[in-house]
């Protein structure tokens, strides 16, 4: 027997349904109606909510200021806290700062003369104030003007002008000039104030020759950043007893909190050797913090025409070199004192209390056969130098000038490099003074502003005016919420009367088509095509009716808005959702009627009149 | 595989069907029967006797309340359908296949679906069961039954003969192996209800379709019939009847 090639029935059921709302057009129209009376007001609101508040938020997140974040305080940040917070979740763009009084700049009028103060901003790639006000990033020897600064300068794009840094060093005036090449003009939303915006080394430049350094890769001259000392303590010998009171004395208004008396191994563990027979040893100290060049001074002053040995030490920079891990001992006594320890005169002399003249520290006293000796020390940065062997050392220990010792000492909390083309140590830039940041957008301002004020960072920022829209927005959304959750009840309530009432009117017809040969699995899909074809027609009506009434709304409002805003308006996405939330309400309203359409008994629905 | 030349188109043995309606019950008792191969079987018998139940049971739209054995042979080749079995397993879907595939179904009052016009309501079991649209078979039929014009119109804008005729088509346009009428005739007058007859028992013996008629009226079969079932009703008690289908000789 010839067997049916492909039957499909489930393939017939959306056409018979369609079939039959088509037979009954009249009561298809007016469900179809009274769907679209539900949506078309749900589509106006929803239009109207996301129309508003993104006019309101297009009119912040158009203007970058909304999005800046602004340190209210000055204070230090760390190169590493960049690295960190340019990585965190909605930061659009960071880059350092520098204190206010060190990025002024003069600058000359370049046809009638006469010097003005410019505020130097420093900017980088990804800048949005200028990328997103039509400027170009300016690169090097480029600059980029606000309204202002070009208005008083009377300068455009294209013009050049002369960047004056002055200064005062040593009781004389200095001064440093740049030319500046100007590759566009902000528009006056940018900001109302005369600024100059560069890159970023060129502020730090202009920082660094303030402060008076200099900057060799633009020809300003100026001294090295040199390092600090610093020591762990101080330790003072003396041919008799201190006084108790002269003792007590040496921690007033000196920077040490602590004076205690040193027994031989005390000495002996700070300096490797003894203290002279005799001779008593008080330890200066301040636990938990520096030692500073100022403290050490202040003691010498208050033991001035006393017979002492005053010797700063430190005790845990520890090195390796020549293959071997060292423990050196500073050591810088004048030959005098020297002798009296015992120690032959030392080639780099007294206590100088200065990091410059670097060759003199880098020698040391060892037991070591090669010379120079390259040497590595721990710290913020591995310091890097070699070390010149210029005798066998006295004691079991290397002996270094204590000089050394605590330019080592501050690397520990500073980062610091051995400059080989001066022999010295220079002080690398430690942080900066401040910071522009930009949120990615308007919704991160607030949560980097918690974010900020939560590791104690006051920031200046539009919270308040976002956090009004995000405010609005929920409300208007709860609002939107209700009247929906309103409107899809009814809509709901009418698709599930109609539905069920249509598989009630119609028990006979689905009778015959369960005897004609459609099985239960078949008839329910009936109600539920009936369903979706319903919800689709109502919703193209419904679309129909919010788009002429958004054109009105927006017709009316026009005056109110710029171009391209509008009051009532729905992005494809939200379309999109309306579509697949309709057609899942029309799914589950249509159950209860599919649920009963598969319960009908064709052989009493047959012979039903 | 033999083939037994004999062998039913559809057997129904030790079958009965029991409803109440109230305080009434009604059994119908089918001890036997046989439906062969394209013969027309008339079910004849008084109203409430038992002759739409029996065709249901027969259409497979009603599960018999107790049956010993219940089979249909389609394929003359093959093995015959266990329906009691598929019942028994609750195979709907497969007992919706069959109608689909092998039945055809007669209303009376055509059963067509006031949804779709005539040509849709023929050609419906034949796109369910996957064969080609009938064409130019369908212009031929409709002419020979004097449906010619009507093809496109509505059912309501039919008249019960036309009804009759369109439904009697819808039945017998998909090649089903079994026709079931249930008084296909009773609407219409005498004269015409003969000539449906006779328009129905001849396209049913071209395609070599057997026939299950139940009519109230065995005069009009009585002539074309090659079997004839008829009941025998008793009343058991006060509230319950019995109705036993049997073979007429």
């Amino acid at each position: 027997m010839e067997r049916p090639a492909r039957p499909r029935p489930l393939r017939l059921i959306p056409a018979l349904a369609a079939a039959h709302l088509r037979h009954e057009w009249i009561l298809t129209l007016c469900l179809v109606i009274a769907l679209a009376a539900v949506i078309a007001p749900l589509l106006v609101l929803l239009g109207l909510k996301h129309g508003t508040i993104e006019t309101l938020r297009d009119r912040l997140v158009e203007d970058p200021m909304f999005r800046e974040l602004r340190p209210a305080q000055t204070r230090e940040y760390a190169p590493e806290w960049f690295a960190r917070a340019a990585a965190w979740p909605g930061v659009g763009f960071l880059t350092p700062t520098v204190l206010p009084l060190s990025s002024v700049l003069q600058i000359p009028h370049p046809r009638r003369g006469g010097a003005e103060l410019y505020d130097l901003v420093p900017t980088a790639r990804g800048d949005p104030l200028l990328i997103e006000n039509g400027a170009p990033v300016p690169g090097a020897g480029e600059v980029v003007l606000t309204t202002e600064a070009a208005r008083r300068l009377e300068v455009s794009p294209g013009d050049t002008i002369t960047a004056r840094v002055t200064r005062s060093r040593g009781g004389r005036s200095e001064v440093a000039e740049a030319p500046l090449n100007i590759v566009a003009v902000l528009p006056p939303r940018a900001g109302t104030l005369a600024r100059i915006y560069a890159p970023l080394d060129f502020v730090l430049d202009v920082e660094a020759y303030k402060e008076g350094y200099g900057a060799p890769s633009r020809g300003w001259a100026g001294a090295s950043p040199e390092p600090f000392l610093s020591f762990d303590g101080v330790m003072l010998l003396l041919p008799e007893p201190l006084p108790p009171i002269e003792r007590t004395g040496l921690i007033i208004n000196t920077g040490f909190a602590r004076i205690g008396e040193l027994d031989p191994g005390g000495v002996e563990e700070r300096l490797g050797l003894a203290a002279p027979d005799g001779w008593k040893g008080y330890d200066l100290e301040t636990p938990g913090a520096t030692v500073t060049l100022s403290a050490i001074r202040a003691v010498e002053q208050k033991l001035r025409g006393r017979e002492r040995i005053l010797m700063p030490y430190v005790t845990e920079v520890t090195w390796a070199g020549a293959g071997v891990h060292m423990h050196p001992v500073g050591i810088s006594l004048e030959p005098a004192d020297a002798a009296r320890l015992g120690l032959p005169p030392l080639p780099w002399g007294g206590f100088a209390g200065r990091a410059s003249e670097g060759r003199q520290w880098t020698r040391a006293l060892a037991n070591i056969d090669t010379s120079p000796v390259e040497v590595s020390v721990p710290g913020v940065v591995p310091v890097v130098f070699p070390l010149e062997i210029v005798g066998a050392s006295p004691l079991a220990r290397p002996v270094v000038p204590v000089e050394l010792m605590g330019i080592l000492r501050t690397a520990q909390q500073r980062a610091v490099e051995f400059d080989p083309a001066s022999g010295g140590f220079l002080m690398l830039r430690g942080g900066y003074r401040g910071f522009r940041m930009y949120a990615r957008s308007i919704d991160d301002v607030p949560g980097l502003y918690q974010r900020l004020t939560g590791e104690g960072i006051e920031v200046i920022a539009e919270v308040e005016a976002i956090e009004r829209i995000q405010v609005l927005d929920a409300g208007l959304s709860r609002l939107f919420w209700l009247i929906a959750l309103l409107g899809f009840s009814g809509g709901v309530a009418v698709l599930v009367a109609s539905l069920y009432a249509a598989v009630e009117r119609r028990r006979r017809d689905l009778g015959v088509l369960r005897l004609v040969g459609f099985a239960r699995r078949h008839v329910f899909f009936f109600p539920v095509a009936q369903g979706m074809i319903i919800a689709g027609l109502g919703l193209g009506a419904g679309m129909v009716a919010y788009m002429g009434l958004a054109a009105t709304i927006n017709r009316a409002f026009a005056d109110d808005l710029a171009p391209g805003e509008k009051f009532c308006t729905l992005p494809p996405e939200y379309v999109l959702t309306a579509v697949v939330a309709t057609l899942l309400l029309a799914v589950l309203s249509s159950l209860a009627a599919a649920w009963r359409a598969t319960h009908i008994d064709p052989a009493e629905a047959i012979r039903e009149q | 595989m033999t083939t037994d030349p004999v062998a039913p188109l559809a057997l129904m043995q030790g079958a009965s069907k029991r409803r109440a309606q109230g305080e009434s019950v009604f059994e119908l008792q089918v001890p036997d029967l046989r439906i062969a191969p394209g013969e027309l079987v008339a079910v004849a018998g008084d109203s409430g006797c038992g002759k739409s139940t029996l065709l249901d049971m027969l259409a497979l739209v009603m599960e018999p309340t107790r049956m010993e054995r219940f089979e249909m042979r389609f394929d003359p080749d093959g093995a015959p359908v266990d329906v009691r079995s598929l019942w028994l397993s609750s195979g709907e879907t497969a007992l919706a296949a069959l109608r689909r595939d092998y039945l055809g179904y007669v209303l009376q009052t055509g059963g067509l679906l006031p949804f779709l016009d005539v040509a849709a309501n023929i050609g419906l079991p034949s796109r369910i069961k996957g064969l080609p649209e009938p064409g130019a078979a369908l212009d031929a039929l409709a002419e020979r039954l004097g449906l010619a014009g009507c093809l496109r119109r509505m059912p309501d804008a039919l008249s019960i003969g036309q009804r009759q005729r369109v439904a009697i088509l819808r039945a017998l346009m998909h090649q089903p192996r079994l026709v079931l009428a249930d008084e296909p005739t009773a609407a219409v007058d005498k004269a015409r209800a003969g000539r449906i007859m006779a328009d129905f028992h001849a396209l049913a013996r071209e395609r070599s379709v057997a026939v299950v008629v139940v009519t109230h009226d065995l005069d009009l079969v009585r002539s074309l019939a090659d079997k004839t079932y008829g009941f025998l009703m008793e009343r058991v008690s006060e509230h319950e009847t019995r109705s036993l289908c049997f073979l007429e000789t």
